[in-house]
């Protein structure tokens, strides 16, 4: 294993992606120094079949939630933009990395989906030059929220791009990504980061406890940003809580009822609390990149001022949505973990729990029922998510949910 | 930062720039305007990471310095003051326009954040700003607007010592034009895809000063590759402007003017034009007009038996046989237009070949061969 530096240190447990990435970026590199030796006409430039062939114009990096594809296409983008292939203190890096180098495209949604007309833009953009002396590279943080009109536009662009331009598309599997697409790009895998790759980043990085470090590593399954969230935040912590405090509620139908209502609002709130202040933020920015002064409409109101406004209330309203979505989808896979755990213990086998530290409540549950039972609780949690994902009332399934983990014992 | 400078220059020189800027910036700092004061002029800068803009015009300058403020506001307040000296000072975080009694406080924003602007590409050559700005209107109205296929949206440039040409294609029309020029070194050769509609917005910007130079990057000499600068003084004021070429390859258009013609016809232009317009009214979308030729008349003809229907015929000079062939009508008088010449001269093989427009000064003049449209019929039904 190579020492991992520059960009790269970030990417916790991934090593052999960083080393096919690195090896590309070098290849990038020498076909740059190739290409202006030939055009500066020293004659022939020296043939380097072996470091061509490690790169190519189109990737397509998989992993699960949180394994860091997003933040694996930008260490990807600031090598190739860097001198040094990613030495991560040059302006290249910076700027790369913080998705405001002129040459990195950094396309993601906070939306539902990404939109054709968005592609389109992107399409006209992979046509051009880079601004730079060296690549454009346009990363797609969320192909797998591409409409099918959208991916359909993305196709010829993805097999033929201009000469300097890179493709990165991410998404959570390889069948998120139509098979079209998925034909056109060198597919690279990351894998969930082990438990202790994770503990020890949060240490480093935000000097949390190690007690505290192992347990957010724990309980994020390898979701590398929730466990910065449950190192860092005492409110996510107590969120967290209170969803696995959700099993031992439902005791009798009323109890369920309660518990769903409770599981979507605390999401709803979540999600409030996320957007509130982004919100804020955003329009105040918005208004400032037009020219609003903030003191109460001094100097005139420039015309596309409401239009834009508008606008942004408009994706603000449909991330909030989602971003419902999604708190509420982190409730169901904490559930899925905490029945996850009380099956393991059911059939004794030597896995390591998620939620150690409920496990008297665990080993209670694993004597008291059968595995086939417990089986037929995750598979109602996962029921659930299928029906949120296919656009019921949140509130409906989660009580169709409940309803289903209610242990026939205690009924 | 301090100074002060012209209304009017200062006006002319904010509204130049804060036109490339970006209406909805993909960064906040993109929206802003790069104010440099420094030693009796002032630099201002827009930039979107596609075409960046630069001005320099002259100020008295107290204090040197630089701040970034929003361009749309600027333009907006610059445009409405009063014609006296304008004076500018940045103060905090704010910036102060006043003007007679009028005063302004613009936030700034962070200059730190602002991206460099990119240098002008070094090869270059001159000329004349209303020859330019009329050869890209001609070409570019044959460009592509599809942005599925970028390279069509572009003009292509194409530059051979002192001969320029131009030419663009949407795959229906091709137009090409040529012209010279004065480069820099007599032996320069270069290629250069440039987004049509910047072309035409920058040659129009430039089309009322006397010189526009181009430069465009001379291959792997390092600096200004995959951009093409455009230089000119205008209103006193010197602008230069940069934009990113397309990235791609170019059809081989050289090779799709006929080498033979077997029929020829020389028509008035304006007569036809209005004509044309009058029997393009019953031709319903994308259904094409035609256009017989036969006898010293031009016949054109369009709508179906069981729509409307009109046709009129119109005097024209005709040599070879006699033929009929259906056209696009807004791409025939897109090419008409792009002509600008009292006379157009078609040349036809067959009804399934593509025709060429060229312009003439008179009905028995030579044929003016700087400009041609390449037009492919429309195949007719029975």
């Amino acid at each position: 294993m190579s020492e991992v530096s520059g960009v790269w240190a970030d990417l916790v447990g991934q090593e052999p992606t960083v080393a096919v990435l690195r090896t590309a970026a070098r290849a990038a590199a020498a076909r740059l120094a190739a290409e202006a030796a030939k055009s500066a006409g020293e004659g022939a430039a020296p043939s380097q079949p072996a470091g061509r062939s490690g790169m190519t114009h189109a990737w397509l990096i998989t992993g699960p939630p949180g394994s860091g594809r997003s933040n694996t296409a930008r260490a990807f983008a600031a090598a190739l933009q860097c001198e040094r292939q990613g030495c991560g203190e040059c302006t290249a890096c910076r700027t790369s990395l913080a998705g405001t180098n002129p040459d990195v495209t950094l396309v993601r949604t906070e939306q539902l989906s990404l939109r054709v007309d968005e592609i389109r833009e992107l399409v006209r953009k992979s046509a051009m030059s880079p601004v730079g002396r060296r690549w454009q590279v346009l990363v797609v943080e969320d192909a797998d929220r591409l409409t099918e009109q959208a991916a359909d536009a993305l196709l010829k662009s993805l097999e033929e791009p201009a000469d300097r331009t890179v493709w990165v598309l991410c998404a959570p599997t390889v069948e998120d990504a139509v098979p079209t697409i998925r034909s056109r790009c060198r597919l690279l895998v990351l894998r969930t980061p082990p438990t202790t790759a994770v503990a020890q980043v949060l240490q480093r990085r935000y000097a949390v406890s190690p007690d505290l470090a192992v347990f957010a590593a724990r309980a994020s399954q390898g979701h590398i940003g929730r466990a910065r969230a449950l190192a860092t935040q005492e409110e996510v912590r107590a969120r967290r809580e209170q969803v696995l405090s959700v099993p031992s509620k439902l005791r009798d139908l009323a109890g369920c009822l309660t518990a769903a209502a409770s599981l979507v609002e605390l999401a709803a709130e979540e999600a409030r609390a996320a957007t509130a202040e982004l919100d804020a933020t955003e329009k105040a920015e918005l208004e400032r990149a037009l020219g609003v002064t903030g003191s109460g409409g001094r100097g005139p109101r420039p015309r596309q001022l409401q239009a834009a406004q508008k606008e942004l209330e408009d994706q603000q309203k449909v991330r909030a949505k989602r971003l419902q979505r999604d708190a509420l989808d982190r409730a169901l896979l904490d559930l899925v973990a905490f029945y996850r755990d009380v099956l393991v213990v059911a059939l004794g086998a030597s896995a390591e729990l998620v939620n150690e530290e409920l496990r008297d409540d665990i080993e209670r549950r694993a004597h008291a029922n059968r595995p086939e039972l417990i089986l037929r609780q995750i598979d109602a949690i996962l029921a659930c998510r299928d029906a949120i994902a296919a656009n019921v009332a949140p509130l409906l399934a989660v009580e169709s949910m409940t309803i289903a983990l209610l242990e026939p014992t205690r009924r | 930062m301090k100074f002060r400078v012209d209304r009017d220059v200062l006006a002319d020189a904010v509204a130049w720039v804060a036109r490339s800027l970006p209406s909805r910036p993909s960064l906040p700092v993109l929206a802003g305007m790069l104010i440099d004061a420094r030693d009796g002029e002032l630099l201002l800068s827009g930039f979107d990471y596609e075409t960046s803009a630069r001005v320099q015009v002259p100020a008295e300058v107290t204090s040197e310095g630089s701040a970034l403020v929003s361009g749309r506001l600027l333009a907006d307040i610059s445009r409405s003051l009063p014609a006296q000296p304008v004076d500018l000072t940045a103060d905090g975080g704010k910036v102060v326009v006043t003007c007679r009694s009028a005063r302004f406080t613009v936030q700034t924003l962070p200059v730190e954040d602002y991206p460099e602007l990119p240098e002008m590409p070094t090869a270059s050559g001159i000329v004349k700003g209303d020859v330019f700005a009329n050869a890209v209107s001609q070409v570019a109205v044959a460009a592509g607007r599809d942005d599925m296929l970028p390279v069509l949206t572009g003009v292509r440039i194409e530059i051979e010592g002192s001969a320029v040409t131009l030419a663009a294609t949407d795959r229906y029309r091709l137009a090409v034009r040529e012209f010279s020029w004065t480069p820099e070194k007599p032996d320069l050769s270069a290629t250069a895809l440039v987004p049509a509609r910047v072309l035409a917005d920058t040659a129009k910007a430039f089309a009322s000063g006397s010189d526009v130079t181009i430069a465009l990057a001379v291959p792997g000499s390092g600096t200004g590759e995959g951009l093409v600068g455009f230089a000119g003084i205008s209103g006193g004021t010197m602008r230069r402007t940069t934009t990113r070429l397309l990235d791609g390859e170019f059809p081989k258009y050289r090779t799709l003017f006929p080498p033979e013609q077997q029929t020829v016809a020389r028509v008035e232009t304006a007569p036809l034009v209005e004509s044309l317009k009058r029997v393009a009214l019953v031709a319903e979308r994308n259904t094409p007009i035609r256009l017989t030729l036969g006898d010293g008349q031009a016949t054109l003809e369009a709508g179906s038996s069981d729509e409307a229907q009109a046709s009129e015929s119109i005097e024209a000079a005709i040599e070879g046989e006699s033929l009929t062939i259906g056209f696009n009508p807004q791409y025939l008088l897109d090419g008409l237009g792009a002509l600008e010449a009292p006379v157009a001269q078609f040349s036809f093989t067959q009804p399934t070949r593509p025709a060429v427009l060229t312009g003439l000064a008179a009905a028995d003049a030579e044929p003016n061969t700087d400009y041609r449209y390449l037009l492919m019929p429309v195949r007719l039904q029975n």
